[in-house]
C-alpha cells in the first residue's frame, strides 16, 4: 500500500526522501500517474510538495522573474507577466495537454520530467533553477542541470527567468501528432539578438519529445553573421546535424531532425523548405447546385428535426450503461491476458490465486464444457487458451473477486508457464514457406481470385496506366466505453449476460456453443453501449463473464482498462493494395488489376468477410471491362483484427479513387469529367454480375460534387504563405447487408404493452447511432400514433425477436421493413380491440396519437387511449404483430455479393504545412443518396462522425506493434481526432428519393460517411502539392520529401 | 495507507477511508456507485471522467484521493445545482449533440464551467475549452452547435431576466 506524505518544509521533504530510492516527489501528480499507468515506476511512498510554503509564488524583480515550481500551467497561462512579457512561454503553455490538465500540472513537473514541452523554451530563455538538496540550496542554469545525472533527492524550488533585452526575432513551435493535446514529436525554440545588422547573440534549443538540448554549434555559426546575409540553407544543414532525436512508433529520427530544422529556420528567417509549388491541375469549375438535395441540420431540417429519446438522460449522466450497474455483493472480474504474442502453454496453475482471500473463482479452459472456440466466420479463437497463445491479448484465465484490488492481485498469482514461439509480425513473410504457423492450418487464412475480360490485352492497348501500392492502417475503433458489463444466473436458472454488443442473438448462440448450454438458458442484453463501430461485433468479455457467473452463482461485473482493451480488442486489418489501372486515350477505364494482402492478426473474426467486401468494391462505382483481382489474408501475431466501419470498402476506395484522379491527370481531364465518363450505368448488373436494386444515384452524386461550393474556396498557397491548400473528391459506393452467402435474418415485433405504450421490439442494438430515434419515428409514422406513444426496445434477447446484426449498414432497412409490415397489422388489431370495447364498427376507427379515434372526426378527440385499451384487455388479448424476413439478397452465389447500395461523393479541402509536412483538413462536404431519411439528426450524426473517423484514419491513426506488442497502448499514443482536429466546416446533404419500382426502402448510412474520406483527402493533397500519399495515415515525412524533390 | 479523506461531493460532506493514492474516478465508480463520471482512458487523455474540483474542470482519473482532501467535487449528476448547466444541457439536447453518449457527461461538465466563465463563448473558445474531451461518435460539430446553442439560450435568458424560464 502506498504512503502519501505531506511535509510542510523543503527540509522535511528532503529528509523524508533521504536514502530512499522509492520515494517520489510530486507536485500536480500528472506525470507520476502516467508513469504508473505505463508500469514504469511503482513506488511505496510519494512526498507531496503541495503544503510547502512559497512554491507557488511568482515574483517579478527588475532583473528576473522567479516562478515557484508548484505554479500550475493554468496559473502561468493566465498570469499577466507571462502573457505580456513572455509570449514564447505563453504559446508553449497553451500547447501543453488540455485546460483541465494544465490546472493540475506544474512548471516544476514539466521541467523535472526533462522531456516537457516547456524545456526548449526555458532553454532559449536562459532559465535557471533553484534546486534544494539535503543541506544546501543552489541556483543552477537549466543547461547545467540537464547535463547532471538524475538525482532523485533533489527538489526544484523555482524556475528563474532572467530579464534579457528583447530579441530581434524569436521562434517557438511544437510539432505533435494532432492539433491539440498531443505528445511532442519535437519542440523548438530560438531567439536572435541583432545589433547594427549583425547577430550578436542567439539561443537555439530543442526538446519536448526528445532529450532537451541547446544547439551551441549552430548558435556559434550564426553569431557574428550579418542577419540579412545568413546562409540559412547551411544553417539548416548544421541544425539537422546537431539535433538528436529518437525513432518511435510514429516518427523517425530523420523526420524529427528535419522538421525541427525547418521550424527554426522558418521561425527565425521566414524561409520555407522545399520548393514553391505551382498547381498544374486545371481547377474544376463548379456547376450548378443540385436542386433535390436537402441539407441536414437543426436549423434547416425544420419539423423533421427531433430530439433523440435517449439524449437528455445521456447528457445529464443519468443513463445507466451496462458497465455502470452496481449491486450489493457483485463480484469484480479481471481477465488474464497472454502478455506474450506467441507461445505454447506448458502449464496453468491457478491454485495460489484461488487460495487468495476474497477470490470467489478462477476460470480457465478447464471450465469450458462446450466447444472452446468462437468467431463469427470460423471459430478459431479460444474463449480461454489451453495449449497456445497467439497474440498479447489472448485470454488465458479470469478471476472474480470481492473488489478490483483483489482481482488484480489474483491475476499476479496465476502461474502460466510458456514456451516462446517465433513471432510472426509481417503478413507477407507469414506466407513464406517455413514461417512458424500461427494456426496448424497454416498462415493463409483465405485467398480470393476474380477475373473478367482479357486483362493482358487491355493493358497492352491502354493509353495510360497508373500503378501504385496503397497501404492502410491498423485502425482502432476507439469506442469511448471499453468492453464490459455484468452477468448473473437468475432465480429461474437463466444465465444473463449483459455486455455491449452488436448482435445479441449471435452472442447468445456463440455462448451456447462455448458453455454447452441451450439457447433458452441464456439471455443476452447487448445495449445501450458506448460506441462499437464494429469493435463489439465479435465476442469480447462475454465468455469470461459467463464462466465466472456460472461458477460463482453470483453477479459478476467487468470493464476493461483502456490498455487491456487496446491489447485484446480487434482492429481493422492493415491492407497492402497494389493496383494497376488503365484507360484509353479518351479517358475510359479499360483494365483494373488488384492485388491485396491483409493482416488478420491472430484470429479470423470477420477479416475474411472484410477482404471479400474490399474485393467486391475493387472497381468502385466504375465500369471496367477487364478486371483481375487477387486477395490473401494472412494470420500473424499482430493483435487480432475484424470488423470496423467501412469494412474493407473505404480501404479499397482510397486506392480506386486515387487511381482515378491520377488517370484523369494523365489524360489532362478534370477529375469530375473523367468520372462522368466511367461511372457504372444505372440499370446494369453489379460488379460481380449480380442483380442490384433499381435505385442508382451515382450521376446525381457526381453532379452534386461538381456543384459543391468547396471548389470556390481559396486554393493554392495560403495567405500567410505557410500552407498549400487543395481540394479533392472521392465517389462513395457502399453495399448494405451481409451479402448473398451468410444468413441474414431480419424481423421485429410491435405490441401494445400492459401500461399502454406501443412497444417496438427489435433485436438490434443502440450503439449510439440513433436506432431508438429511427424506430420511434418510423413506427409512429407507419402506425399513425404519436412519438410519445412508442417505447423502442432493443438489445435484449428476452424482449425482442431476431433482427440480425447491427452492422453492415443494415439496421435502417430492418427498422423500416418491420414498421411497414407489422404496423398496419397492429393498427388493425388495435382498432378491432377498440371497436369491440366501444361497440363500434372497426372500419369507423383509426389509430391516432394517444389512442384510437373516429375516422371521420377531424377533432382528433380520442375515443379510447392506448392506456385504457390496454387496461381493458387481458394480457393474452393485447394486440401484437410480429414479422420475420431475410435481408434482401442478390442472385450471385459464386462469391459474396450485395444487392442494395448507397451512393455518395465526398469532398475535402486540406492544407499542407510547408514546415512540418502535416495535413490539416479544413472542410468536408458529404453528398449522400441513401433513400428516405428516417431521422435527420441520426443521419447527420452518422455522416459527420464517420467523416472525422475517416480524417483520423487518413491523418493520424495507426495501432503500431513491435514484435507483436502494441506501442500505442492508450489514447496518449493512439491518436484519435480531438475537437481541434475536426474540420472548420462540415456540410452534409441527402438526396432522398427512390425509383418507383425500388422496394428496398431507406439504405443504411453507418458506413457511407467514412467510405471516401481518405481518397478525398489524398486527392486534395495532390491538388495542393502534386503528390499522392500512398500510405494512410499520411506520413508528414513523405510530404516533406515530396516538397523537396521538386525544388 | 488507508486514511480518512474528507471532501464535499455534490454539496454533501463525505468522509471516506480509502488509500490516499487511489483515484477519484475509481472511488466514485466503485465505492460510491456514482457512475455518471465515466472512465475511458484512465490517464487524463479523454475527459470522460471530468468533474469540477473547486469549480474548475479536472480529470477524476488524475486526482488521487489525497488531492481531493478538503475539495469541493461536483460530478455530472451534481451539475443540477450549477445554474449554467441548464443551458448547457438544453443546448446539447436540442442539437442532438451526442450519439453513444459515453463522453457526454464529461463534455457537459467542461461546458458548464466555460459558460459560467465566458458569457458568450466563440467557436474558438469552445474548441479550446474542449480540447481535453474526446468524442468518437460525432465528429464534434454537433457538440459545437450544442454549445453555441447553450450560449444563445443563456443570452436570451439573461435578456428576459427570468433565470428559471427554461427549467
Amino acid at each position: 500500500m502506498m504512503e502519501v506524505l505531506h511535509p510542510s518544509t523543503l527540509e522535511e521533504a528532503l529528509a523524508l526522501a533521504a536514502g530512499d530510492e522509492d520515494t517520489y516527489f510530486v507536485g500536480g501528480g500528472t506525470l507520476v500517474q502516467l508513469d504508473w499507468a505505463r508500469g514504469l515506476r511503482l513506488t511505496d511512498r510519494i512526498v507531496s510538495l503541495g503544503r510547502i510554503e512559497g512554491l507557488r509564488d511568482i515574483e517579478a524583480r527588475p532583473d528576473h522573474i522567479r516562478i515557484g515550481a508548484l505554479t500550475t500551467l493554468a496559473t502561468l497561462e493566465r498570469h499577466v507577466l507571462v502573457a505580456e512579457k513572455l509570449p514564447m512561454l505563453h504559446t508553449a503553455i497553451k500547447g501543453i495537454a488540455a485546460p483541465s490538465v494544465r490546472g493540475m500540472g506544474t512548471i516544476g513537473g514539466n521541467v523535472g520530467g526533462r522531456r516537457g514541452c516547456l524545456v526548449p523554451v526555458l532553454l532559449a530563455l536562459d532559465a535557471q533553477l533553484d534546486v534544494a538538496r539535503t543541506g544546501f540550496r543552489q541556483r543552477v542554469s537549466l543547461v547545467d542541470w540537464l547535463a547532471m545525472p538524475r538525482d532523485p533527492d533533489c527538489i526544484i524550488e523555482a524556475v528563474i527567468l532572467p530579464a534579457l533585452p528583447e530579441p530581434e526575432r524569436y521562434a517557438y513551435r511544437k510539432i505533435g501528432l494532432r492539433a491539440a493535446f498531443t505528445p511532442g514529436v519535437i519542440g523548438v525554440a530560438g531567439r536572435i539578438w541583432v545589433s547594427e545588422g549583425r547577430v550578436t547573440n542567439c539561443r537555439l534549443a530543442v526538446g519536448g519529445g526528445v532529450a532537451a538540448m541547446r544547439l551551441f554549434e549552430v548558435e556559434a555559426l550564426l553569431t557574428g553573421e550579418v542577419l540579412d546575409a545568413v546562409d540559412w540553407p547551411q544553417a539548416h544543414d548544421a541544425l539537422v546535424e546537431a539535433i538528436k532525436g529518437p525513432e518511435d512508433a510514429h516518427r523517425s529520427t530523420r523526420y524529427r531532425r528535419k522538421v525541427a530544422a525547418n521550424a527554426l529556420v522558418h521561425g527565425l528567417s521566414g524561409r520555407f523548405p522545399g520548393r514553391q509549388v505551382s498547381r498544374s491541375q486545371p481547377a474544376h469549375a463548379p456547376a450548378d447546385c443540385l436542386a433535390d438535395e436537402i441539407r441536414l441540420g437543426r436549423a434547416v431540417s425544420g419539423e423533421r428535426w427531433h430530439v433523440r429519446p435517449d439524449g437528455p438522460a445521456k447528457i445529464a449522466g443519468r443513463l445507466t450503461y451496462l458497465t455502470d450497474v452496481r449491486e450489493e455483493g457483485m463480484l469484480v472480474a479481471r481477465i488474464l491476458r497472454a502478455g506474450v504474442p506467441h507461445a505454447r502453454i506448458i502449464d496453468i496453475d491457478t491454485s495460489e490465486a484461488e487460495a487468495l482471500p476474497g477470490v470467489a473463482a478462477v476460470v480457465t479452459h478447464r471450465d469450458i464444457k462446450g466447444s472452446n472456440g468462437f468467431g463469427i466466420v470460423v471459430q478459431d479463437q479460444p474463449a480461454m487458451c489451453s495449449d497456445k497463445v497467439r497474440y498479447v491479448g489472448d485470454a488465458v484465465a479470469a478471476v472474480a473477486a470481492v473488489n478490483a484490488e483483489v482481482a488484480a492481485l489474483a491475476l499476479t498469482r496465476i502461474k502460466v508457464c510458456y514456451e516462446p514461439l517465433p513471432v510472426v509480425t509481417d503478413a507477407e513473410r507469414a506466407l513464406d514457406p517455413g514461417t512458424e504457423a500461427v494456426h496448424s492450418s497454416g498462415n493463409l487464412q483465405s485467398e480470393l481470385h476474380f477475373e473478367r475480360g482479357d486483362v493482358a490485352e487491355a493493358f497492352a492497348d491502354a493509353a495510360h496506366v497508373i500503378e501504385a501500392e496503397y497501404n492502410t492502417p491498423r485502425q482502432m475503433h476507439g469506442f469511448m466505453e471499453t468492453e464490459g458489463g455484468y452477468a448473473f444466473v437468475d432465480d429461474a436458472g437463466m444465465l444473463n449476460v449483459c455486455a455491449g454488443g452488436q448482435h445479441g442473438r449471435r452472442d447468445q448462440m456463440q455462448l451456447s456453443r462455448i458453455l454447452d448450454l441451450p439457447l433458452e438458458k441464456i439471455r443476452v442484453v447487448s445495449s445501450p453501449t458506448g460506441g462499437a463501430f464494429g469493435g463489439k461485433d465479435e465476442l469480447t468479455v462475454q465468455p469470461a463473464l459467463a464462466l465466472l457467473a456460472l461458477k460463482t452463482g453470483k453477479q459478476v461485473r467487468i470493464q476493461l482498462e483502456r490498455a487491456e482493451s487496446v491489447a485484446a480488442g480487434t482492429k481493422s486489418s492493415p491492407m497492402r493494395i497494389r493496383m494497376r489501372t488503365a484507360c484509353d486515350a479518351k479517358g475510359r477505364l479499360v483494365a483494373q488489376q488488384v492485388d491485396l494482402l491483409a493482416d488478420a492478426g491472430a484470429y479470423a473474426s470477420l477479416s475474411p468477410a472484410v477482404v471479400e467486401t474490399a474485393l467486391e468494391h475493387a472497381c468502385g462505382p466504375y465500369d471496367v471491362p477487364s478486371v483481375r483481382s487477387h486477395a490473401r489474408l494472412a494470420y500473424t501475431n499482430n493483435g487480432t483484427c475484424g470488423a470496423l466501419r467501412g469494412f474493407g470498402c473505404n480501404q479499397m476506395s482510397y486506392a480506386v479513387e486515387c487511381q482515378v484522379d491520377r488517370l484523369a491527370a494523365a489524360c489532362g481531364l478534370d477529375p469530375v469529367e473523367f468520372r462522368a465518363r466511367n461511372l457504372r450505368k444505372a440499370g446494369t448488373r453489379g460488379y460481380l454480375g449480380q442483380a442490384v436494386a433499381p435505385t442508382e444515384r451515382l450521376n446525381e452524386m457526381l453532379a452534386a460534387a461538381a456543384a459543391d461550393p468547396i471548389w470556390k474556396k481559396p486554393r493554392g498557397i495560403s495567405a500567410d504563405g505557410a500552407e498549400y491548400i487543395g481540394v479533392g473528391m472521392g465517389m462513395n459506393y457502399q453495399g448494405n447487408g451481409l451479402g448473398t452467402l451468410p444468413p441474414d435474418p431480419g424481423g421485429g415485433e410491435l405490441r401494445l404493452a400492459p401500461d399502454g405504450m406501443i412497444e417496438a421490439a427489435y433485436g438490434l442494438d443502440e450503439l449510439g447511432q440513433g436506432l431508438l430515434a429511427a424506430i420511434r419515428n418510423t413506427v409512429a409514422a407507419e402506425l399513425g400514433c404519436g412519438y410519445a406513444d412508442i417505447r423502442p426496445l432493443a438489445g435484449d434477447t428476452a424482449k425482442a425477436p431476431e433482427s440480425g446484426s447491427t452492422t453492415a449498414s443494415r439496421g435502417t432497412y430492418v427498422v423500416w421493413r418491420v414498421a411497414r409490415e407489422a404496423a398496419p397489422r397492429l393498427a388493425e388489431e388495435l382498432v378491432a380491440a377498440a371497436a369491440r370495447l366501444l361497440g363500434r364498427a372497426p372500419d369507423s376507427l383509426v389509430v391516432v396519437p394517444g389512442g384510437v379515434a373516429e375516422r371521420a372526426s377531424n377533432s382528433g378527440e380520442l375515443l379510447i387511449s392506448f392506456g385504457d385499451l390496454a387496461k381493458a384487455l387481458a394480457p393474452h388479448e393485447l394486440p401484437r404483430a410480429e414479422t420475420k424476413f431475410d435481408f434482401p439478397t442478390s442472385d450471385y452465389f459464386q462469391g459474396n455479393a450485395r444487392l442494395i447500395f448507397a451512393f455518395g461523393a465526398t469532398l475535402a479541402r486540406v492544407a499542407v504545412d510547408r514546415v512540418t509536412g502535416q495535413v490539416r483538413v479544413l472542410d468536408v462536404s458529404q453528398h449522400t443518396a441513401a433513400g428516405p431519411v428516417l431521422d435527420h439528426a441520426a443521419y447527420l450524426g452518422q455522416i459527420e462522425g464517420a467523416s472525422v473517423q475517416g480524417v483520423g484514419f487518413t491523418t493520424m491513426e495507426d495501432a503500431v506493434l513491435l514484435e507483436g506488442e502494441y506501442l500505442t497502448w492508450n489514447l496518449d499514443t493512439y491518436m484519435i481526432p480531438s475537437i481541434r482536429d475536426a474540420p472548420q466546416s462540415m456540410a452534409v446533404f441527402a438526396l432522398e428519393g427512390l425509383e418507383a419500382d425500388d422496394a428496398f426502402g431507406p439504405r443504411g448510412v453507418g458506413e457511407l460517411g467514412i467510405g471516401a474520406v481518405t481518397p478525398a483527402i489524398a486527392n486534395a493533397v495532390a491538388d495542393a502539392i502534386g503528390f499522392w500519399p500512398e500510405r494512410a495515415p499520411i506520413e508528414p515525412e513523405r510530404i516533406l520529401d515530396a516538397l523537396e524533390r521538386a525544388s | 495507507m488507508t486514511q480518512a479523506i474528507r471532501f464535499s461531493l455534490n454539496g454533501t460532506a463525505r468522509e471516506l477511508k480509502v488509500p490516499a493514492s487511489s483515484r477519484l474516478i475509481d472511488v466514485l465508480r466503485d465505492e460510491l456507485d456514482a457512475t455518471s463520471s465515466k472512465k475511458a482512458c484512465g490517464i487524463g487523455r479523454c475527459g470522460a471522467c471530468m468533474v469540477l474540483r473547486n469549480g474548475t474542470p479536472a480529470n477524476a482519473c488524475l486526482l488521487m484521493m489525497w488531492q481531493v482532501e478538503g475539495a469541493d467535487i461536483v460530478t455530472p449528476e451534481g451539475l443540477d445545482a450549477v445554474p449554467d448547466s441548464v443551458f448547457v444541457r438544453q443546448g446539447l439536447t436540442e442539437e442532438n449533440a451526442f450519439q453513444c453518449g459515453y463522453c457526454a457527461p464529461g463534455f457537459t461538465v467542461t461546458l458548464t464551467a466555460l459558460l459560467r466563465d465566458v458569457a458568450s463563448p466563440t467557436e474558438a473558445d469552445i474548441r479550446e475549452a474542449l480540447s481535453g474531451n474526446l468524442c468518437r461518435c460525432t465528429g464534434y460539430h454537433s457538440i459545437i452547435r450544442g454549445a453555441l446553442r447553450a450560449a444563445d439560450l443563456k443570452q436570451a435568458d439573461s435578456r428576459a431576466g427570468a433565470p428559471d424560464s427554461l427549467a
